[in-house]
């Protein structure tokens, strides 16, 4: 009878990466490499990071020609000011292995619009952006993205005229790479939390315009397959 | 006989504090290209490890901006900073990548970043 009572597991299984990820790290903290406790700052650091900075950084740009120059100059210096250390941060102090410390602010114009991908693997500014979301990691985005980008970014529900010249931006080295949007019409007189508001992270990666009223992603669209492959 | 020793800790020590690729700053001697040149990407072998993107293999291209100093992804993946090059941002016209790019975007682009050992000028 006990049977019937028992709890619904919370997950199902654990991953072969979550195997392989916990085997590592017990035998990093047996080595000595770093201890249990660097971990657990560590994964509690990775966990306070989001788009919230970058978004206040687009909205500081669009009200301070001067922070604006510097941001496009030097990302890391301008990253400072809204609370984000490049260099000095965990768990490396010189840049997390992979995200190293050269962010680039591109700056878009009525007539550039920037997007940013990884066709490589799947590099993001995560110290100032947070964790990637699931679909900027897929193939499709990042095989399909660099060969035709109006294409993918149309299924965001971003159709660009003709003469806006679309750049895709292959983060494929030690730079990272945000977009510094168009500041949209219809927020004239707002303040830099009301700005800030309507960078949304999907405007970061340049998938999506800012748009007044608009304060969340989209849901990522999924489209059946043209041509589906059909098991007999 | 005395075990070989390799110090494993030397990039640690080298970049904490400072930044990576910010401490390699000053070590590629003078850049070969300069903002707004044209080059072409050079179709290297690739043996083990690269971060030059097959697509942009052959391609001419315009030197946007010259980004900043490090080993090149074929050395530094085995541990190699013995030879800093410069990095440069690359802006490639998408035609010029994919032949069959609508005519109607034109104007659009490709910028990615790669080491001066890839480039030739054109």
């Amino acid at each position: 009878m006990a049977e019937k009572h028992k709890p619904a597991p919370m997950v199902d299984e654990v991953s072969e990466f979550e195997v392989l990820e916990i085997a590592v790290r017990e035998l990093a903290i047996e080595k000595g490499l770093f201890t249990a406790e660097d971990h657990q700052h560590w994964t509690e650091y990775m966990h306070t990071l989001g788009p919230l900075p970058a978004a206040r950084l687009v909205a500081k740009a669009w009200l301070d020609p001067e922070y604006k120059k510097l941001a496009v100059k030097d990302g890391v210096k301008a990253s400072l000011e809204v609370g984000i250390d490049w260099v000095n941060s965990m768990p490396t102090k010189f840049g997390t292995p992979s995200d190293y410390c050269n962010l680039r602010v591109l700056e878009d114009t009525p007539k550039l619009k920037h997007v940013v991908v990884c066709t490589l693997c799947s590099c993001y500014p995560r110290p100032i952006l947070g964790q990637s979301p699931e679909w900027y990691r897929t193939p499709n985005y990042r095989r399909r993205l660099v060969r035709w980008p109006r294409q993918v970014l149309a299924e965001f529900g971003l159709q660009l005229p003709e003469d806006v010249e679309v750049r895709v931006e292959d983060s494929n080295q030690k730079s990272r790479f945000i977009v510094l949007p168009v500041r949209p019409e219809g927020t004239e007189g707002w303040t830099e939390d009301q700005l800030a508001e309507i960078v949304t992270r999907d405007c970061l990666i340049g998938v999506a315009v800012p748009k007044p009223g608009k304060t969340a992603n989209d849901p990522r669209p999924v489209r059946p397959a043209v041509n589906p492959y059909h098991h007999h | 006989m005395s075990k070989p020793h390799y110090d494993r800790e030397h990039h640690v020590k080298k970049a904490t504090g400072i930044g990576d690729p910010q401490c390699f700053k000053g070590e590629a001697g003078p850049a070969k290209f300069k903002v707004g040149d044209k080059v072409r990407i050079k179709d290297l072998p690739d043996i083990f490890y690269s971060r030059t993107q097959v697509y942009t293999r052959g391609a001419p291209a315009t030197v946007a901006e010259l980004v900043y100093e490090s080993p090149a992804a074929e050395d530094e993946s085995w541990d190699n900073t013995d030879n800093p090059v410069w990095f440069y941002s690359v802006v490639f016209r998408q035609k010029d990548l994919w032949p069959d790019y609508p005519d109607a975007f034109a104007n659009d682009t490709v910028e990615t970043e790669l080491p001066e050992r890839w480039l030739e000028p054109m």
